[in-house]
């Protein structure tokens, strides 16, 4: 039983890491390398103003999203908007920030294992006589809350349709009167919020260190790879097939494999399936 | 038609365009009559294309993806008016917000959008009762639309993407309609079957529409004025009575 809990916290633990990623690559094929480090970015600001500058919880939360918003934002129109159309100079642009906001923390002084966000609620409860505490719980609402807006947002806002437009034919998007580079820096924006929240959701289980945001990058490649990128139903159903794979092999094999898991999962995915659970649009393509 | 002073929604003026430097439109100038169908006929390679992306502005796009790629370098010289302003370096979006809708060559719905949602995404530029109005003119025009509204567009057979790629156009509330060859690939009684929805469009809603066509004859009845492309250059062009008492027209477009 603990084995099923835990394996979903997991699950959707790995649901929050990527879903931001996947949105960005999702919905305007920017491959945003710069994710891991949006990741530690804030939930180091979150710790900034509510222990430096003494400022309310919730209030620090808000400010530190905005921020990251407003980061990636900054990201897209001022780096990625000159290599748009070039996936490896995206990724090499993307990537070159993130480890420049990552080392930049480090230097700044994330260092050590000081760094600690408090639990939104604390205590346990004990569900089908496992133990779970509380922010646990607020991790599977969460990663739940997050696919809802995303799948309203998607589906029933303009600005939603505009961006999965964009991501399967930028031209017939032009033509329809979309801006194909707002569309992007709304999603890439988006995806960093995204990053955002799931940091502050997640960080309050750890401490806030560098390495993370590296770890998170790993694992929303893993996932979104595995899911068939830009598929975020395909990115669902991986963190769910890697989630559980990982929490089986930290029962019964030895934690540290957890990481080994995610990427021997890749192999065997993308072996039976070239181009990830979801990726079907090299199929539609074919079709004329 | 004397060409001089008649009300233009689109004029092209000695336009040129030059991918590398090869020419792919050389020095064309034409006259679109605002609420009439204007027809733009060659063969492959004639430059239709490139007109029509030169009109719509995607040429601006494909000229900013090539430069960063290193590809190639695409220029052009001349101007494209739209109700008189000077929209050569306009971006395609803006032109779109004009009033100025590609509907682009194979189609290009989005494939993985149900045909709802492709229709939706149309009408961006349109306010909700423009939009509700026109979705229910899109389907009393494509009736066979309504059962295959959850169908993803991707699995539309051809006549059925077309008739969607136009209503998704109309959705974006067009004062002038290009079209880019949009019997592309079609059954002939398809063919027939659109020619004459594009002319309802015309004469219902009173919009201009520019189409492109390789092949005359399936659109010659309903276009009022036409131009014939080689090589990038405008052979011959008049009303459609002037074009089919042309033998040389009517051996190239028409097989006869």
């Amino acid at each position: 039983m603990d084995l099923i809990i835990y394996g979903i916290v997991n699950s959707i633990t790995l649901i929050l890491m990527s879903i931001g990623f996947a949105l960005a690559y999702g919905v305007s094929r920017v491959p945003n390398f710069a994710h891991g480090a949006l990741f530690i970015l804030a939930g180091y600001l979150t710790w900034v103003f509510r222990y430096r500058v003494d400022l309310p919880y919730w209030l620090s939360i808000i400010l530190a999203l905005i921020i990251v918003g407003l980061v990636g934002i900054a990201l897209y129109q001022f780096i990625l908007i000159r290599v748009r159309g070039m996936p490896i100079s995206e990724i090499i642009a993307s990537f070159g920030v993130g480890l420049a906001i990552l080392e930049f923390l480090r230097w700044s002084g994330l260092r050590g294992t000081a760094h600690m966000l408090p639990p939104f609620i604390s205590g346990t409860v004990r569900i089908f006589d496992v133990p779970l505490d509380y922010q646990r719980i607020i991790v599977i609402f969460g990663g739940i809350g997050i696919l809802l807006f995303l799948w309203a947002f998607t589906t029933f806002t303009k600005t939603g349709l505009s961006l999965k437009a964009i991501a399967q034919n930028e031209r017939a998007g032009l033509v329809l009167g979309i801006d194909a580079d707002r569309a992007a820096t709304v999603a890439v924006s988006l995806g960093a919020v995204f990053a955002g929240v799931a940091a502050v959701i997640l960080l309050p289980l750890g401490n806030i260190v560098v390495e993370m945001g590296y770890e998170v990058l790993v694992f929303a490649i893993a996932v979104s790879v595995c899911g068939g990128l830009g598929s975020w139903k395909g990115a669902v159903l991986a963190s769910f097939l890697i989630g559980f794979a990982q929490t089986i092999t930290v029962s019964f094999v030895a934690p540290h494999y957890h990481f080994v898991m995610a990427l021997f999962i890749i192999i065997i995915v993308l072996i039976f399936k070239p181009s990830g659970l979801f990726g079907r649009q090299k199929e539609l393509e074919e079709r004329v | 038609m004397s060409s001089n002073n008649i009300d233009a929604i689109l004029e092209v003026k000695d336009l040129l365009v030059y991918y590398e430097n090869a020419i792919a439109i050389n020095n064309v100038s034409l006259k679109c009559p605002r609420g009439k169908v204007t027809g733009v006929f060659g063969a492959n390679s004639a430059g239709k294309s490139t007109l029509m992306h030169t009109i719509s502005g995607l040429i601006l796009d494909m000229r900013i993806k090539e430069e960063r790629r290193g590809g190639e370098r695409i220029t052009w010289y001349g101007d494209v008016l739209y109700n008189g302003k000077n929209i050569t370096n306009m971006k395609p979006s803006d032109r779109a917000k004009e009033g100025l809708i590609l509907s682009p060559e194979r189609r290009q719905v989005f494939p993985e959008s149900s045909t709802m949602e492709n229709i939706k995404i149309g009408g961006y530029l349109a306010t909700r009762e423009e939009a509700k109005k026109t979705m229910e003119y899109v389907f009393k025009l494509f009736p066979e639309l309504i059962n295959l509204k959850n169908r993803e567009a991707g699995f539309l057979s051809g006549g059925e993407q077309q008739m969607l790629a136009i209503g998704r156009a109309l959705m974006a509330q067009p004062k002038l309609l290009l079209l880019d060859e949009p019997l592309l690939g079609l059954a002939p009684s398809i063919e027939a079957r659109l020619a004459q929805a594009i002319k309802t469009i015309n004469a219902e809603t009173g919009i201009t529409v520019v189409l492109s066509e390789q092949y005359a004859r399936p659109v010659f009845p309903i276009i009022d004025y036409g131009y014939v492309l080689e090589n990038g250059s405008i052979v011959l062009e008049g009303t459609s009575e002037e074009l089919m008492d042309n033998p040389d027209v009517l051996g190239a477009y028409f097989g006869m």
